[in-house]
């Protein structure tokens, strides 16, 4: 056997090929590492229902004596405090933020701290619930407690009994992103709705319908330029065409949702013509030609024939428009605004998960803990929404062809 | 002998090819008419005179009389698609859609209008008898057509044609793409569709010409050399170019 000698230029090749592959695989999984390393001690159901503005009550007790209450043994917990005088327990823990808190552990069902009075304008009792936040007691006759002092100190206060309770400062956890979460699947919906149709019948006239001619061709390579634009583009586009659009026709009167979905409509729109023109492609000629040959007119054959075996194709666009809409950031902080929002409605603005990230990085001081949390929930749903469309486009194929 | 279709000074221009020039042609009902000749002689781009579908291909002139049962087939004022379902076609490869059996029978009338189910069924169902594949599909009518084997597949698309219950078959080429049992299988129902359609057969194969049709017309460059009974072509070619090409001499 003739032993073959391996040029230098073969081994160069070969090496940079293995070379680039681990630097890229490198390259990913730090990116996963970090985010999940720094994310992970704040990922909590909390957070993805929890409300983002937490809410502030005053209020007084009703009855300030002691009484006795057959309180749960505590001791086991580690940082929990019970205040027997109150039948209540305190906690230190940590809010969404990763900041100290005071949180309600336990509350005795006949604790005074149920049915206080509010000192709110409009409410007039309020109950204390497990998970509220203590910011601040004042006494009478004594210096009042904020809530920076830790559980440990509330709670040996409360239990003195010669203080007597004037007034209590509480709140709900807050820093939740349900609101983000709630404007993301509304925006995700409200696009694809508008920007699906829209594409595929483009993609359509393309394909089917446009005469091969310079026209067709500039439109197309228009189409292709545009599936490269830095989305802040768009974002322009979208305050000086669509903001002013939908408030003229709509209840909405400044940034809102409407806006944001069509903004997101117009740059997923070539993202979704080119795909789907790729998938009508490579239906057979043979079978345009097969159903025209029946009898069949253009119309009947393009929706009858074509596009239904192009339908994995067009799933496929569906779903890459939904990872495009998910990571958009910079155009949605111009039309639908960076303001956190509780309650969704479209006609106002609110917040996407990935311009929660950045309204998080630009708070004073970066919380990188939550915004690597909020990451994890987008890789998370990204990662979903590739293994559907897997499947999902294996079925139509095995049922189909 | 009642002439179904006819061309007169048929020709026919791809930009600046010509690809069929003054060609006199009759198609005579219930007969099998084979045409035969090199590639790229032109007998396809008759074919597909004859229904139209060279309408799909740009560039192309088409000059000269086409008459399907004494009406024209070319001009502006022609219902296509009403000639389409009169003048059927099989193509080369199998071309099944991506849907079940029952479907793609059904697809032709479905796409006329026809909607009753049981009406449906019936059309299928005779048209997958026509096509001599009624006994292999009938426990299996809602399976995937591109599961069906290739000749299977060849017989479902006569079928798919059949349900249209048109007048004429053109059939390019439609055993090309077979093993020689499904082509055999092919050709035996042939014989057996000429009883109630005009047949016209693109064909590579001399033998295939030979055994199942009733004239040839031998094609060269865009002309026809010579027509006749297909006994007679066979047996005497008038034409040197004839004798040549089906003693293979050359194509």
């Amino acid at each position: 056997m003739v032993k073959r000698k391996v040029r230098l230029s073969e081994i160069l090749l070969n090496s940079s090929v293995f070379l680039s592959t681990a630097l890229s695989a490198l390259a990913l999984g730090l990116i996963f590492f970090y985010v999940i390393r720094e994310g992970t001690t704040l990922l909590n159901w909390e957070l993805f229902t929890g409300n983002y503005h937490a809410r502030n009550y005053i209020a007084e007790l009703q009855d300030n004596q002691s009484q006795s209450y057959n309180m749960p043994d505590f001791s086991t917990s580690e940082n929990v405090y019970p205040v027997d005088r109150f039948g209540i327990a305190l906690e230190e823990d940590v809010d969404l933020a990763g900041n100290g808190v005071v949180r309600v552990y336990y509350v005795h069902p006949d604790s005074p701290f149920n049915q206080m009075i509010s000192k709110e304008v409009g409410t007039e009792v309020v109950d204390l619930d497990v998970g509220m936040i203590f910011q601040r007691i004042s006494y009478v006759d004594h210096p009042t407690s904020l809530s920076r002092g830790g559980a440990q100190k509330f709670a040996t206060e409360l239990n003195d009994p010669q203080r007597e309770v004037y007034e209590l400062f509480f709140s709900d956890l807050g820093g939740g992103i349900q609101g983000s979460i709630i404007t993301t699947i509304y925006l995700i919906f409200m696009t694809i709705i508008i920007a699906v149709p829209f594409g595929v019948l483009t993609a359509i006239y393309f394909n089917e319908f446009a005469p091969s001619n310079w026209i067709t061709k500039t439109m197309r390579s228009f189409i292709e330029t545009l599936t490269g634009v830095p989305s802040i583009i768009y974002g322009l586009l979208g305050i000086t065409v669509f903001v002013p659009l939908t408030v003229r026709f709509t209840p909405a009167v400044n940034s809102n949702l409407i806006a944001g979905a069509l903004t997101l409509s117009v740059i997923i729109l070539p993202t979704i013509i080119r795909t789907t023109e790729e998938s009508l492609r490579v239906v057979p000629d043979d079978h345009r030609a097969a159903s025209l040959a029946l009898g069949a007119n253009k119309t009947q054959t393009t929706f009858k024939v074509v596009l239904p075996q192009a339908s994995p194709g067009i799933i496929t666009a569906t779903f890459l428009g939904i990872g495009r809409v998910i990571g958009e950031s910079a155009a949605l902080i111009f039309v639908l605004g960076a303001a956190i929002k509780d309650t969704v409605n479209i006609y106002e603005p609110s917040t996407s998960l990935a311009v929660h990230i950045w309204s998080m990085m630009t708070d004073e001081p970066a919380n990188i803990a939550l915004s690597s949390t909020i990451a994890i929930l987008i890789l998370a749903i990204v990662l979903v929404i590739n293994v559907t469309v897997k499947i999902g486009v294996k079925l139509l194929t095995r049922k189909g062809m | 002998m009642e002439k179904v279709i006819e061309t007169q000074e048929l020709s026919l221009n791809y930009g600046d090819f010509n690809a069929l020039a003054n060609v006199n042609l009759p198609i005579y009902r219930n007969k099998v008419t084979a045409l035969i000749g090199p590639s790229g002689c032109g007998k396809s781009t008759f074919l597909r005179c004859l229904n139209r579908m060279n309408d799909l291909i740009d560039n192309v002139k088409v000059e000269g009389i086409i008459r399907f049962n004494g009406e024209p087939v070319q001009g502006v004022g022609v219902d296509v698609i009403e000639l389409r379902k009169k003048v059927g076609m099989v193509f080369q490869k199998p071309n099944p859609f991506p849907m079940s059996i029952f479907d793609n029978v059904a697809y032709g009338p479905r796409q006329q209008g026809v909607k009753n189910k049981d009406k449906l069924k019936e059309i299928v169902e005779k048209a997958l008898k026509q096509a001599a594949l009624y006994g292999e599909v009938k426990d299996r009518m809602n399976e995937s057509a591109t599961r069906l084997s290739g000749g299977q597949q060849q017989r479902l698309c006569i079928a798919r044609a059949l349900a249209m219950e048109p007048e004429v078959l053109l059939m390019d080429e439609p055993t090309s793409a077979l093993d020689p049992m499904a082509t055999q299988r092919i050709e035996e129902l042939i014989e057996e569709l000429k009883k109630d359609y005009t047949i016209v057969i693109v064909t590579h194969s001399m033998q295939q010409a030979a055994r199942i049709s009733d004239n040839t017309a031998f094609f060269l460059l865009g002309e026809i050399i010579e027509f006749g009974l297909t006994s007679e072509i066979f047996a005497n070619p008038r034409d040197k170019r004839t004798e040549d090409y089906i003693t293979g001499r050359f194509g």
